[in-house]
């Protein structure tokens, strides 16, 4: 693909990413049934007495017994965020299956950010380089290499 | 030339953090996790024991309690502690109360194991739905738990008892309650 066509594609792609997630987080999100909220609450949860398996994933005693409390809670109208805490309450922070430290939820993207960072200097600098050094790279393409080219490639056809 | 040299410390200075962190995570059982509740009350309850009679969280106030979730399913470690708790019953008698909780098993295998392990002196509670294991935060058998005359929770075990923790903890509790000449 020549080189010309190649930014804007990325842009291009980086640009509909971006729109797909725009798109995805505005879409207007209907009111959740009773069911799929506790779902939800029993997915956030860890498993007491499992390996590395949700509460809702299980149907450990005390998976069971965790569903049937959160299906209490919220039928004595407490709210989501008051559920789960009433498990945290008892097990600390480790029944969440995923951390509510903000740290652990920006050191990925700030890893991210730093690795483009240095890629981007990498290229531009490996791009000015080849221009001061003649603007191509490598010695000049003979007619003597294209020929060669053409046989190679014709003994792999054959 | 300096700074081309200095490119390999990031290799050390990746590398050590990594292994340092993992070696800390394998190290350590993902299920010991620090309880909620030292300092605070024992949650509130009220069961039936294997022998049918009823016992509250509220009738065990006045002397130090020893709370142990077990299980017959739970072998070595039950069956090695439960020795440990024969003799504590024996050594302290009734200046400590030795309560089990049965975690996720049938009355029937609780008495298969009294009767093949030692009939233990202290009453067994059955929690058919695990309703007080998760009010401990309880995550597997064997767990104990120390709780003060006054009902707050001194100190969680996780795993087997031993004789040094017993003896540790027991005394702890009963020199305290001493000292306030309770």
């Amino acid at each position: 693909m020549p080189r010309t066509y190649a930014f804007p594609l990325a842009l291009g792609a980086l640009l509909a990413l971006a729109g797909l997630l725009v798109v995805v987080a505005l879409r207007p999100a209907s009111a959740p049934s009773r069911e799929e909220v506790a779902r939800q609450i029993a997915g956030d949860l860890r498993c007491p007495d499992c390996q590395g398996l949700s509460v809702a994933d299980s149907n450990s005693g005390s998976a069971v017994e965790i569903r049937r409390q959160i299906e209490e809670q919220l039928t004595a109208g407490r709210s989501p965020d008051e559920v789960r805490q009433s498990f945290v309450d008892r097990y600390g922070e480790w029944i969440l299956l995923s951390p509510t430290a903000p740290l652990a939820w920006l050191l990925p993207a700030l890893v991210l950010l730093a690795a483009v960072g240095a890629l981007t200097v990498w290229i531009w600098r490996a791009r000015r380089t080849r221009e001061r050094a003649g603007g191509s790279a490598g010695p000049p393409v003979t007619e003597q290499d294209r020929a060669r080219v053409r046989e190679e490639a014709e003994a792999l056809d054959a | 030339m300096n700074v081309r040299a200095l490119r390999w410390l990031l290799v050390p200075l990746v590398v050590v953090p990594l292994v340092l962190l993992l070696l800390h995570g394998f190290g350590r059982d993902p299920q010991a996790i620090p309880s909620r509740l030292i300092g605070k009350p024992m949650p509130e309850f009220r069961l039936v024991t294997l022998d049918g009679r009823t016992v509250t969280s509220a009738e065990l106030r006045g002397k130090p309690v020893l709370l142990n979730f077990w299980a017959s399913w739970c072998i070595p470690a039950c069956v090695d502690e439960h020795a440990v708790m024969l003799e504590a019953a024996r050594s302290y008698g009734s200046a400590v109360q030795i309560v089990g909780v049965l975690y996720q098993d049938t009355p029937d295998g609780a008495r298969t194991f009294g009767a093949r392990y030692g009939e233990p002196s202290w009453p067994t509670l059955l929690d058919p739905d695990g309703r007080l294991a998760l009010d401990f935060g309880v995550t597997g058998p064997p767990e104990s738990y120390f709780v003060d005359a006054r009902g707050i929770v001194r100190y969680k075990q996780f795993g087997p008892l031993t004789a040094a923790v017993v003896s540790d903890q027991l005394g702890r509790l009963l020199g305290a309650a001493g000292g306030r000449g309770s």
